[in-house]
Protein backbone atom coordinates (compact mmCIF):
# COMPACT_ATOMS: atom_id res chain seq x y z
CA UNK A 1 0.00 0.00 0.00
CA UNK A 2 2.81 2.39 0.97
CA UNK A 3 4.61 1.68 -2.32
CA UNK A 4 1.42 2.41 -4.19
CA UNK A 5 0.96 5.73 -2.40
CA UNK A 6 4.60 6.60 -3.12
CA UNK A 7 4.16 5.83 -6.82
CA UNK A 8 0.96 7.88 -7.02
CA UNK A 9 2.69 10.73 -5.23
CA UNK A 10 5.49 10.68 -7.78
CA UNK A 11 2.92 10.83 -10.58
CA UNK A 12 1.23 13.77 -8.91
CA UNK A 13 4.49 15.68 -8.53
CA UNK A 14 5.31 15.09 -12.19
CA UNK A 15 1.95 16.38 -13.42
CA UNK A 16 1.86 19.93 -14.82
CA UNK A 17 -1.65 20.44 -13.49
CA UNK A 18 -0.30 20.08 -9.95
CA UNK A 19 1.89 23.17 -10.37
CA UNK A 20 -0.74 24.97 -12.41
CA UNK A 21 -3.11 24.90 -9.43
CA UNK A 22 -0.55 26.71 -7.28
CA UNK A 23 0.18 29.26 -9.99
CA UNK A 24 -3.52 30.07 -10.38
CA UNK A 25 -3.86 30.49 -6.62
CA UNK A 26 -0.91 32.89 -6.58
CA UNK A 27 -2.63 34.87 -9.35
CA UNK A 28 -5.85 34.93 -7.34
CA UNK A 29 -4.05 36.24 -4.24
CA UNK A 30 -2.45 38.98 -6.33
CA UNK A 31 -5.87 39.98 -7.69
CA UNK A 32 -7.38 39.93 -4.20
CA UNK A 33 -4.55 42.07 -2.90
CA UNK A 34 -5.12 44.66 -5.61
CA UNK A 35 -8.89 44.70 -4.96
CA UNK A 36 -8.51 44.81 -1.19
CA UNK A 37 -5.87 47.51 -1.31
CA UNK A 38 -7.84 49.86 -3.54
CA UNK A 39 -11.09 49.16 -1.68
CA UNK A 40 -9.46 49.84 1.70
CA UNK A 41 -8.01 53.09 0.35
CA UNK A 42 -11.41 54.19 -0.95
CA UNK A 43 -13.34 53.21 2.16
CA UNK A 44 -11.02 54.86 4.64
CA UNK A 45 -10.63 57.94 2.47
CA UNK A 46 -12.50 61.23 2.34
CA UNK A 47 -15.55 60.34 0.25
CA UNK A 48 -16.69 57.46 2.46
CA UNK A 49 -16.26 59.51 5.61
CA UNK A 50 -18.31 62.36 4.12
CA UNK A 51 -21.24 60.15 3.17
CA UNK A 52 -21.59 58.25 6.44
CA UNK A 53 -20.64 59.28 9.93
CA UNK A 54 -19.82 55.88 11.37
CA UNK A 55 -18.07 52.87 9.96
CA UNK A 56 -16.16 49.85 11.20
CA UNK A 57 -14.06 49.87 8.06
CA UNK A 58 -11.18 51.68 9.65
CA UNK A 59 -7.48 51.23 8.97
CA UNK A 60 -7.44 48.87 11.92
CA UNK A 61 -10.13 46.70 10.29
CA UNK A 62 -8.27 46.35 7.00
CA UNK A 63 -5.40 44.18 8.16
CA UNK A 64 -3.61 41.08 6.95
CA UNK A 65 -5.91 38.70 8.81
CA UNK A 66 -9.05 40.28 7.37
CA UNK A 67 -7.44 40.10 3.93
CA UNK A 68 -6.59 36.41 4.38
CA UNK A 69 -10.09 35.61 5.62
CA UNK A 70 -11.84 37.35 2.72
CA UNK A 71 -9.49 35.80 0.20
CA UNK A 72 -9.99 32.33 1.66
CA UNK A 73 -13.76 32.54 1.90
CA UNK A 74 -14.15 33.94 -1.62
CA UNK A 75 -11.95 31.28 -3.19
CA UNK A 76 -13.05 28.27 -1.21
CA UNK A 77 -16.51 28.11 -2.72
CA UNK A 78 -15.65 28.27 -6.38
CA UNK A 79 -11.91 28.08 -6.97
CA UNK A 80 -10.51 25.31 -4.79
CA UNK A 81 -13.21 22.76 -5.73
CA UNK A 82 -12.12 23.08 -9.37
CA UNK A 83 -8.55 22.04 -8.59
CA UNK A 84 -9.66 19.23 -6.32
CA UNK A 85 -12.00 17.98 -9.07
CA UNK A 86 -9.15 18.18 -11.59
CA UNK A 87 -6.82 16.24 -9.35
CA UNK A 88 -9.29 13.50 -8.38
CA UNK A 89 -11.15 13.36 -11.70
CA UNK A 90 -8.06 12.51 -13.65
CA UNK A 91 -6.84 9.77 -11.30
CA UNK A 92 -8.50 6.72 -12.93
CA UNK A 93 -9.92 8.25 -16.11
CA UNK A 94 -6.50 9.78 -16.81
CA UNK A 95 -4.88 6.36 -16.65
CA UNK A 96 -7.62 4.99 -18.90
CA UNK A 97 -7.11 7.79 -21.41
CA UNK A 98 -3.32 7.26 -21.36
CA UNK A 99 -3.82 3.52 -21.84
CA UNK A 100 -2.00 2.59 -18.63
CA UNK A 101 -4.98 1.45 -16.55
CA UNK A 102 -5.03 -2.12 -17.86
CA UNK A 103 -1.33 -2.45 -17.28
CA UNK A 104 -1.64 -1.18 -13.70
CA UNK A 105 -4.47 -3.60 -13.01
CA UNK A 106 -2.43 -6.56 -14.19
CA UNK A 107 0.00 -5.94 -11.34
CA UNK A 108 -0.49 -8.00 -8.17
CA UNK A 109 -2.35 -5.27 -6.34
CA UNK A 110 -5.99 -5.11 -5.45
CA UNK A 111 -8.15 -2.59 -7.25
CA UNK A 112 -9.46 -1.30 -3.94
CA UNK A 113 -5.89 -0.55 -2.78
CA UNK A 114 -5.33 1.34 -6.02
CA UNK A 115 -8.43 3.46 -5.45
CA UNK A 116 -7.49 4.10 -1.86
CA UNK A 117 -3.93 5.14 -2.71
CA UNK A 118 -5.18 7.47 -5.44
CA UNK A 119 -7.66 9.00 -3.02
CA UNK A 120 -4.98 9.50 -0.36
CA UNK A 121 -2.79 11.31 -2.86
CA UNK A 122 -5.72 13.50 -3.91
CA UNK A 123 -6.41 14.28 -0.25
CA UNK A 124 -2.75 15.21 0.18
CA UNK A 125 -3.00 17.52 -2.84
CA UNK A 126 -6.17 19.17 -1.46
CA UNK A 127 -4.58 19.67 1.96
CA UNK A 128 -1.35 21.00 0.49
CA UNK A 129 -3.26 23.37 -1.79
CA UNK A 130 -5.29 24.77 1.08
CA UNK A 131 -2.31 25.03 3.44
CA UNK A 132 -0.29 26.79 0.73
CA UNK A 133 -3.16 29.16 -0.07
CA UNK A 134 -3.74 30.10 3.57
CA UNK A 135 -0.03 30.53 4.27
CA UNK A 136 0.40 32.65 1.13
CA UNK A 137 -2.54 34.87 2.08
CA UNK A 138 -1.23 35.36 5.60
CA UNK A 139 2.29 36.18 4.40
CA UNK A 140 1.05 38.56 1.70
CA UNK A 141 -1.41 40.08 4.18
CA UNK A 142 1.31 40.58 6.77
CA UNK A 143 3.74 42.17 4.32
CA UNK A 144 1.37 44.33 2.27
CA UNK A 145 -1.58 45.07 4.54
CA UNK A 146 -0.26 44.78 8.08
CA UNK A 147 -1.11 42.87 11.23
CA UNK A 148 -3.97 43.19 13.70
CA UNK A 149 -6.89 41.40 15.28
CA UNK A 150 -9.59 39.73 13.24
CA UNK A 151 -12.78 41.77 13.49
CA UNK A 152 -16.03 40.20 12.37
CA UNK A 153 -19.35 41.86 11.60
CA UNK A 154 -22.77 40.48 10.71
CA UNK A 155 -23.70 40.41 7.06
CA UNK A 156 -20.60 40.14 4.90
CA UNK A 157 -19.13 36.62 5.08
CA UNK A 158 -22.19 35.49 7.04
CA UNK A 159 -20.08 34.33 9.97
CA UNK A 160 -21.55 36.11 12.97
CA UNK A 161 -24.89 37.62 13.97
CA UNK A 162 -23.31 40.23 16.24
CA UNK A 163 -20.01 42.09 15.99
CA UNK A 164 -17.14 40.00 17.33
CA UNK A 165 -13.38 39.92 17.51
CA UNK A 166 -10.72 37.21 17.48
CA UNK A 167 -7.34 38.23 18.88
CA UNK A 168 -4.38 37.96 16.55
CA UNK A 169 -2.72 34.81 17.95
CA UNK A 170 -6.03 33.01 18.30
CA UNK A 171 -6.97 34.05 14.77
CA UNK A 172 -3.74 32.56 13.43
CA UNK A 173 -4.62 29.33 15.18
CA UNK A 174 -8.06 29.46 13.54
CA UNK A 175 -6.43 29.61 10.11
CA UNK A 176 -4.57 26.45 11.12
CA UNK A 177 -7.88 24.80 12.02
CA UNK A 178 -9.26 25.95 8.67
CA UNK A 179 -6.59 23.90 6.85
CA UNK A 180 -7.97 20.78 8.54
CA UNK A 181 -11.69 21.58 8.34
CA UNK A 182 -11.41 22.92 4.78
CA UNK A 183 -9.48 19.88 3.55
CA UNK A 184 -12.02 17.57 5.19
CA UNK A 185 -14.85 19.41 3.42
CA UNK A 186 -13.05 19.30 0.06
CA UNK A 187 -12.66 15.53 0.34
CA UNK A 188 -16.37 15.17 -0.47
CA UNK A 189 -15.68 16.73 -3.86
CA UNK A 190 -12.58 14.58 -4.24
CA UNK A 191 -14.69 11.46 -3.59
CA UNK A 192 -17.32 12.49 -6.16
CA UNK A 193 -14.62 13.23 -8.72
CA UNK A 194 -12.98 9.86 -8.09
CA UNK A 195 -16.32 8.11 -8.57
CA UNK A 196 -16.84 10.01 -11.82
CA UNK A 197 -13.31 9.11 -12.81
CA UNK A 198 -14.18 5.43 -12.47
CA UNK A 199 -17.53 5.74 -14.23
CA UNK A 200 -16.31 7.84 -17.18
CA UNK A 201 -13.30 6.98 -19.29
CA UNK A 202 -12.48 10.57 -20.11
CA UNK A 203 -10.88 12.78 -17.40
CA UNK A 204 -12.54 15.87 -18.90
CA UNK A 205 -15.93 14.22 -18.57
CA UNK A 206 -15.22 13.22 -14.97
CA UNK A 207 -14.05 16.70 -14.01
CA UNK A 208 -16.89 18.52 -15.77
CA UNK A 209 -19.48 16.18 -14.27
CA UNK A 210 -18.10 16.72 -10.75
CA UNK A 211 -18.04 20.49 -11.12
CA UNK A 212 -21.51 20.42 -12.67
CA UNK A 213 -22.96 18.47 -9.73
CA UNK A 214 -21.22 20.72 -7.21
CA UNK A 215 -22.26 23.97 -8.90
CA UNK A 216 -25.81 22.78 -9.54
CA UNK A 217 -26.35 21.97 -5.86
CA UNK A 218 -24.53 25.12 -4.77
CA UNK A 219 -26.70 27.34 -6.97
CA UNK A 220 -29.95 25.52 -6.19
CA UNK A 221 -29.10 25.84 -2.49
CA UNK A 222 -29.05 29.61 -2.87
CA UNK A 223 -32.36 29.88 -4.70
CA UNK A 224 -35.26 30.24 -2.31
CA UNK A 225 -37.52 28.00 -4.44
CA UNK A 226 -35.51 25.05 -3.15
CA UNK A 227 -35.02 26.24 0.39
CA UNK A 228 -36.60 23.10 1.86
CA UNK A 229 -34.16 20.91 -0.12
CA UNK A 230 -31.06 22.78 1.02
CA UNK A 231 -30.44 20.72 4.19
CA UNK A 232 -30.10 17.58 2.05
CA UNK A 233 -27.31 18.90 -0.17
CA UNK A 234 -23.70 18.00 0.59
CA UNK A 235 -22.80 21.56 -0.40
CA UNK A 236 -24.71 22.78 2.66
CA UNK A 237 -22.88 20.36 4.96
CA UNK A 238 -19.50 21.35 3.48
CA UNK A 239 -19.99 24.88 4.77
CA UNK A 240 -19.12 23.71 8.30
CA UNK A 241 -15.44 24.43 7.70
CA UNK A 242 -16.06 28.18 8.13
CA UNK A 243 -17.27 27.71 11.69
CA UNK A 244 -13.66 27.76 12.91
CA UNK A 245 -13.69 31.51 12.23
CA UNK A 246 -16.58 32.22 14.58
CA UNK A 247 -15.52 33.94 17.82
CA UNK A 248 -16.99 30.99 19.74
CA UNK A 249 -16.50 27.84 17.69
CA UNK A 250 -19.75 25.83 17.74
CA UNK A 251 -17.99 22.52 18.31
CA UNK A 252 -21.06 20.33 18.44
CA UNK A 253 -22.38 21.60 15.12
CA UNK A 254 -18.87 21.47 13.63
CA UNK A 255 -18.43 17.78 14.56
CA UNK A 256 -21.93 16.99 13.32
CA UNK A 257 -21.29 18.40 9.86
CA UNK A 258 -17.73 17.05 9.78
CA UNK A 259 -19.17 13.57 10.38
CA UNK A 260 -21.77 14.10 7.66
CA UNK A 261 -19.03 15.09 5.22
CA UNK A 262 -17.03 12.06 6.36
CA UNK A 263 -20.06 9.86 5.68
CA UNK A 264 -20.39 11.30 2.17
CA UNK A 265 -16.68 10.77 1.52
CA UNK A 266 -16.45 7.20 2.84
CA UNK A 267 -19.81 6.21 1.32
CA UNK A 268 -18.80 7.50 -2.11
CA UNK A 269 -15.40 5.82 -1.83
CA UNK A 270 -17.08 2.54 -0.98
CA UNK A 271 -19.31 2.83 -4.05
CA UNK A 272 -16.27 3.74 -6.15
CA UNK A 273 -14.37 0.68 -4.96
CA UNK A 274 -17.33 -1.62 -5.63
CA UNK A 275 -17.85 -0.23 -9.16
CA UNK A 276 -14.15 -0.28 -9.99
CA UNK A 277 -13.77 -3.87 -8.83
CA UNK A 278 -16.57 -4.98 -11.17
CA UNK A 279 -15.53 -2.77 -14.06
CA UNK A 280 -14.42 -4.40 -17.28
CA UNK A 281 -11.33 -2.44 -18.22
CA UNK A 282 -11.02 -2.36 -21.97
CA UNK A 283 -8.68 0.58 -22.42
CA UNK B 1 -11.71 -6.87 0.90
CA UNK B 2 -10.16 -5.13 3.92
CA UNK B 3 -10.40 -1.75 2.19
CA UNK B 4 -14.14 -2.20 1.73
CA UNK B 5 -14.56 -3.29 5.33
CA UNK B 6 -12.57 -0.32 6.63
CA UNK B 7 -14.60 2.07 4.44
CA UNK B 8 -17.86 0.50 5.59
CA UNK B 9 -16.79 0.75 9.21
CA UNK B 10 -15.75 4.39 8.75
CA UNK B 11 -19.03 5.15 6.99
CA UNK B 12 -21.01 3.68 9.91
CA UNK B 13 -18.86 5.57 12.42
CA UNK B 14 -19.46 8.83 10.58
CA UNK B 15 -23.21 8.28 10.52
CA UNK B 16 -23.19 7.49 14.24
CA UNK B 17 -21.00 10.54 14.90
CA UNK B 18 -23.36 12.78 12.93
CA UNK B 19 -26.32 11.46 14.92
CA UNK B 20 -24.45 11.84 18.19
CA UNK B 21 -23.47 15.46 17.55
CA UNK B 22 -26.81 16.49 16.00
CA UNK B 23 -28.23 19.63 17.57
CA UNK B 24 -31.38 19.09 19.60
CA UNK B 25 -34.53 20.22 17.82
CA UNK B 26 -35.67 23.78 18.44
CA UNK B 27 -38.58 22.66 20.61
CA UNK B 28 -36.17 20.74 22.87
CA UNK B 29 -33.79 23.68 23.30
CA UNK B 30 -36.34 26.43 23.71
CA UNK B 31 -36.74 26.64 27.42
CA UNK B 32 -39.37 28.67 29.13
CA UNK B 33 -38.68 32.40 29.23
CA UNK B 34 -36.74 33.68 32.22
CA UNK B 35 -39.14 35.11 34.75
CA UNK B 36 -38.40 38.73 35.46
CA UNK B 37 -39.63 40.62 38.49
CA UNK B 38 -40.98 44.05 37.63
CA UNK B 39 -41.07 43.99 33.89
CA UNK B 40 -41.46 46.27 30.93
CA UNK B 41 -43.28 44.75 27.98
CA UNK B 42 -42.75 46.23 24.53
CA UNK B 43 -44.23 45.31 21.19
CA UNK B 44 -43.29 46.39 17.69
CA UNK B 45 -45.31 45.63 14.57
CA UNK B 46 -45.27 46.80 10.99
CA UNK B 47 -48.95 46.41 10.19
CA UNK B 48 -48.59 47.25 6.49
CA UNK B 49 -49.15 44.84 3.63
CA UNK B 50 -46.79 42.95 1.35
CA UNK B 51 -45.46 44.70 -1.74
CA UNK B 52 -47.85 42.97 -4.13
CA UNK B 53 -50.87 44.89 -2.85
CA UNK B 54 -52.16 48.17 -4.36
CA UNK B 55 -51.98 49.93 -1.01
CA UNK B 56 -49.25 48.49 1.16
CA UNK B 57 -50.08 50.66 4.16
CA UNK B 58 -52.13 49.38 7.09
CA UNK B 59 -55.79 48.71 6.29
CA UNK B 60 -58.61 49.96 8.53
CA UNK B 61 -60.36 46.61 8.37
CA UNK B 62 -57.39 44.97 10.13
CA UNK B 63 -57.38 47.38 13.07
CA UNK B 64 -59.75 45.30 15.27
CA UNK B 65 -57.35 42.37 14.92
CA UNK B 66 -54.38 44.64 15.74
CA UNK B 67 -56.20 45.99 18.78
CA UNK B 68 -57.09 42.46 19.85
CA UNK B 69 -53.42 41.40 19.79
CA UNK B 70 -52.40 44.47 21.78
CA UNK B 71 -55.10 43.93 24.39
CA UNK B 72 -54.29 40.24 24.73
CA UNK B 73 -50.53 40.77 25.07
CA UNK B 74 -50.96 43.86 27.24
CA UNK B 75 -47.63 45.58 26.43
CA UNK B 76 -46.63 48.76 28.29
CA UNK B 77 -45.82 50.43 24.97
CA UNK B 78 -46.25 49.64 21.30
CA UNK B 79 -44.34 50.80 18.22
CA UNK B 80 -46.33 50.56 14.99
CA UNK B 81 -45.24 51.23 11.43
CA UNK B 82 -46.88 51.88 8.05
CA UNK B 83 -50.04 53.53 9.36
CA UNK B 84 -51.94 55.84 7.04
CA UNK B 85 -52.23 58.76 9.43
CA UNK B 86 -53.94 60.30 12.44
CA UNK B 87 -57.43 59.07 11.62
CA UNK B 88 -56.23 55.47 11.59
CA UNK B 89 -54.47 56.01 14.91
CA UNK B 90 -57.67 57.40 16.42
CA UNK B 91 -59.65 54.38 15.24
CA UNK B 92 -57.08 52.09 16.82
CA UNK B 93 -57.03 54.02 20.09
CA UNK B 94 -60.83 53.75 20.18
CA UNK B 95 -60.64 50.00 19.67
CA UNK B 96 -58.23 49.85 22.60
CA UNK B 97 -61.00 51.27 24.84
CA UNK B 98 -58.93 54.22 26.02
CA UNK B 99 -56.39 51.93 27.63
CA UNK B 100 -53.57 53.46 25.53
CA UNK B 101 -52.59 56.92 24.40
CA UNK B 102 -50.69 57.45 21.22
CA UNK B 103 -49.05 59.71 18.68
CA UNK B 104 -48.12 59.54 15.08
CA UNK B 105 -44.93 60.72 13.40
CA UNK B 106 -44.70 63.78 11.20
CA UNK B 107 -45.02 63.15 7.50
CA UNK B 108 -41.73 62.83 5.69
CA UNK B 109 -41.30 62.05 2.01
CA UNK B 110 -43.36 58.89 2.20
CA UNK B 111 -47.07 58.21 2.55
CA UNK B 112 -46.88 56.13 5.73
CA UNK B 113 -46.34 56.93 9.37
CA UNK B 114 -44.82 55.40 12.46
CA UNK B 115 -46.86 55.49 15.65
CA UNK B 116 -46.26 54.86 19.30
CA UNK B 117 -48.85 53.80 21.90
CA UNK B 118 -48.30 53.90 25.64
CA UNK B 119 -50.43 52.64 28.52
CA UNK B 120 -49.17 55.31 30.93
CA UNK B 121 -51.70 58.19 30.99
CA UNK B 122 -48.93 60.70 31.76
CA UNK B 123 -46.84 59.71 28.73
CA UNK B 124 -45.35 62.49 26.63
CA UNK B 125 -44.97 62.17 22.88
CA UNK B 126 -42.50 63.91 20.63
CA UNK B 127 -41.56 63.90 16.95
CA UNK B 128 -38.02 63.00 15.95
CA UNK B 129 -36.58 64.61 12.83
CA UNK B 130 -33.94 62.47 11.12
CA UNK B 131 -32.93 64.38 8.03
CA UNK B 132 -35.76 64.09 5.53
CA UNK B 133 -37.42 61.30 7.52
CA UNK B 134 -39.19 61.22 10.83
CA UNK B 135 -39.68 58.85 13.72
CA UNK B 136 -41.82 59.27 16.79
CA UNK B 137 -41.04 58.76 20.46
CA UNK B 138 -42.78 58.56 23.79
CA UNK B 139 -41.45 59.04 27.29
CA UNK B 140 -43.24 57.34 30.14
CA UNK B 141 -42.76 55.86 33.55
CA UNK B 142 -43.78 52.20 33.51
CA UNK B 143 -43.78 51.94 37.33
CA UNK B 144 -43.89 54.65 39.99
CA UNK B 145 -40.47 53.91 41.44
CA UNK B 146 -38.72 53.23 38.14
CA UNK B 147 -36.65 55.38 35.81
CA UNK B 148 -38.22 57.11 32.84
CA UNK B 149 -38.35 55.07 29.63
CA UNK B 150 -38.12 56.39 26.06
CA UNK B 151 -39.53 54.28 23.25
CA UNK B 152 -38.82 55.30 19.67
CA UNK B 153 -40.82 53.88 16.79
CA UNK B 154 -38.77 53.83 13.60
CA UNK B 155 -39.05 52.61 10.03
CA UNK B 156 -35.99 52.58 7.79
CA UNK B 157 -36.12 52.69 3.98
CA UNK B 158 -37.16 49.38 2.45
CA UNK B 159 -35.38 49.84 -0.86
CA UNK B 160 -32.09 51.62 -0.27
CA UNK B 161 -29.45 50.31 2.13
CA UNK B 162 -27.47 53.58 2.07
CA UNK B 163 -30.58 55.49 3.15
CA UNK B 164 -31.15 52.96 5.91
CA UNK B 165 -27.62 53.58 7.08
CA UNK B 166 -27.89 57.36 7.28
CA UNK B 167 -31.32 57.05 8.94
CA UNK B 168 -29.96 54.60 11.53
CA UNK B 169 -26.93 56.77 12.25
CA UNK B 170 -29.15 59.80 12.91
CA UNK B 171 -31.57 57.77 15.02
CA UNK B 172 -28.80 56.28 17.18
CA UNK B 173 -27.22 59.71 17.62
CA UNK B 174 -30.57 61.05 18.80
CA UNK B 175 -31.09 58.11 21.17
CA UNK B 176 -27.56 58.20 22.52
CA UNK B 177 -27.91 61.85 23.45
CA UNK B 178 -30.83 60.92 25.72
CA UNK B 179 -29.51 57.64 27.08
CA UNK B 180 -27.97 59.31 30.13
CA UNK B 181 -31.28 60.55 31.50
CA UNK B 182 -33.62 57.71 30.52
CA UNK B 183 -33.74 54.07 29.50
CA UNK B 184 -33.96 54.29 25.71
CA UNK B 185 -35.55 51.60 23.56
CA UNK B 186 -35.64 51.71 19.76
CA UNK B 187 -38.25 49.58 18.06
CA UNK B 188 -39.31 49.22 14.49
CA UNK B 189 -38.82 47.86 11.02
CA UNK B 190 -35.24 48.50 9.92
CA UNK B 191 -35.29 46.30 6.80
CA UNK B 192 -31.71 45.12 7.40
CA UNK B 193 -30.76 42.32 5.03
CA UNK B 194 -28.01 40.61 6.95
CA UNK B 195 -28.20 37.10 5.58
CA UNK B 196 -25.37 36.85 3.09
CA UNK B 197 -26.91 33.66 1.75
CA UNK B 198 -29.79 35.73 0.41
CA UNK B 199 -27.45 37.85 -1.69
CA UNK B 200 -26.39 36.69 -5.11
CA UNK B 201 -22.94 38.22 -4.81
CA UNK B 202 -20.33 37.27 -2.24
CA UNK B 203 -19.92 40.84 -1.09
CA UNK B 204 -22.28 43.68 -1.90
CA UNK B 205 -22.46 47.32 -0.91
CA UNK B 206 -26.04 46.83 0.26
CA UNK B 207 -25.03 44.02 2.57
CA UNK B 208 -22.17 46.09 3.91
CA UNK B 209 -24.39 49.13 4.54
CA UNK B 210 -26.84 47.01 6.51
CA UNK B 211 -23.98 45.40 8.38
CA UNK B 212 -22.59 48.83 9.24
CA UNK B 213 -26.03 50.05 10.38
CA UNK B 214 -26.76 47.04 12.55
CA UNK B 215 -23.25 46.96 14.03
CA UNK B 216 -23.48 50.68 14.78
CA UNK B 217 -26.68 50.17 16.78
CA UNK B 218 -25.08 47.28 18.66
CA UNK B 219 -22.21 49.51 19.76
CA UNK B 220 -24.61 51.18 22.18
CA UNK B 221 -27.71 49.02 22.32
CA UNK B 222 -28.60 45.40 22.73
CA UNK B 223 -30.71 43.51 20.19
CA UNK B 224 -33.40 42.24 22.54
CA UNK B 225 -35.43 40.30 19.97
CA UNK B 226 -32.59 38.20 18.60
CA UNK B 227 -33.90 35.00 20.12
CA UNK B 228 -37.32 35.44 18.56
CA UNK B 229 -36.35 34.50 15.01
CA UNK B 230 -37.80 35.78 11.75
CA UNK B 231 -40.31 38.62 11.94
CA UNK B 232 -41.44 38.81 8.31
CA UNK B 233 -42.26 36.49 5.44
CA UNK B 234 -39.43 34.99 3.37
CA UNK B 235 -37.47 34.17 6.54
CA UNK B 236 -36.50 37.76 7.21
CA UNK B 237 -35.69 39.19 10.61
CA UNK B 238 -36.15 42.87 9.91
CA UNK B 239 -38.13 44.08 12.93
CA UNK B 240 -36.11 44.83 16.01
CA UNK B 241 -36.34 46.09 19.55
CA UNK B 242 -33.05 47.51 20.78
CA UNK B 243 -32.55 48.33 24.45
CA UNK B 244 -29.80 49.57 26.74
CA UNK B 245 -26.81 47.22 26.55
CA UNK B 246 -26.58 47.16 30.34
CA UNK B 247 -29.93 45.35 30.60
CA UNK B 248 -29.33 41.87 31.90
CA UNK B 249 -32.79 40.62 32.68
CA UNK B 250 -34.40 39.55 29.44
CA UNK B 251 -37.69 37.74 29.86
CA UNK B 252 -40.12 36.67 27.19
CA UNK B 253 -39.03 37.23 23.60
CA UNK B 254 -41.57 36.10 21.08
CA UNK B 255 -42.59 36.70 17.51
CA UNK B 256 -46.37 36.28 17.43
CA UNK B 257 -46.64 34.35 14.20
CA UNK B 258 -50.38 33.79 14.34
CA UNK B 259 -51.13 37.50 14.71
CA UNK B 260 -50.92 38.72 11.10
CA UNK B 261 -54.21 39.19 9.27
CA UNK B 262 -55.10 40.06 5.68
CA UNK B 263 -51.96 40.41 3.56
CA UNK B 264 -49.66 41.59 6.32
CA UNK B 265 -46.06 40.52 5.74
CA UNK B 266 -44.74 41.16 9.26
CA UNK B 267 -45.47 39.60 12.62
CA UNK B 268 -45.39 41.48 15.92
CA UNK B 269 -42.28 41.14 18.06
CA UNK B 270 -42.89 41.12 21.80
CA UNK B 271 -40.06 41.62 24.30
CA UNK B 272 -40.20 41.64 28.08
CA UNK B 273 -37.32 43.05 30.10
CA UNK B 274 -36.78 43.33 33.86
CA UNK B 275 -36.65 46.83 35.22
Amino acid sequence: MLTLVKLELEKLLRAKSFYLSFVVLIGFVALMLWGFYTYAARKTGGQAVEQFKYTYESKQYFNGLTFALYSLLFSFTLLLPIFVSMSAGSQIAGEARAGTLRMICTRPISRSSLILSKFLVTAFHAGLLLAFFIALNLIVGLIFVGWGNLELYPGPLNLVDAPGKIMRDDALMRFGYAVLSGTWALLVIAAIALLCSVVFDSPAQAIVMTIAVYLALYIIGRVEFFEHLQPYFFTTDMDFWRDVFKPEIPWQSLWHYACLCGAYTTGLLLVTVVIFERKDIVT
Amino acid sequence: MWVKLVLLLLFCLMILGAAHFAQPRESETAGSAVKVGTSLRLLTWNIGYAELEDDTRAHDKDLPAVADVILRQDPDAVALQEMTGNSQLNILLGLLHGKYRGAIAQQGKGDRFEAVLVKDARAKFFPIALGASYAVGASFQPREDKEEVLLLSAHADAFNAAHRRTYTEALVDWAQARAQSAEVFIAGDFNFELKAANQTNLYTDNLKHDSESYSHILRNFRDLGRGGGDTAINDRRIDYIFGPSAFEQLGRVEVLRDAAVGRMDHWPLLVEVGL
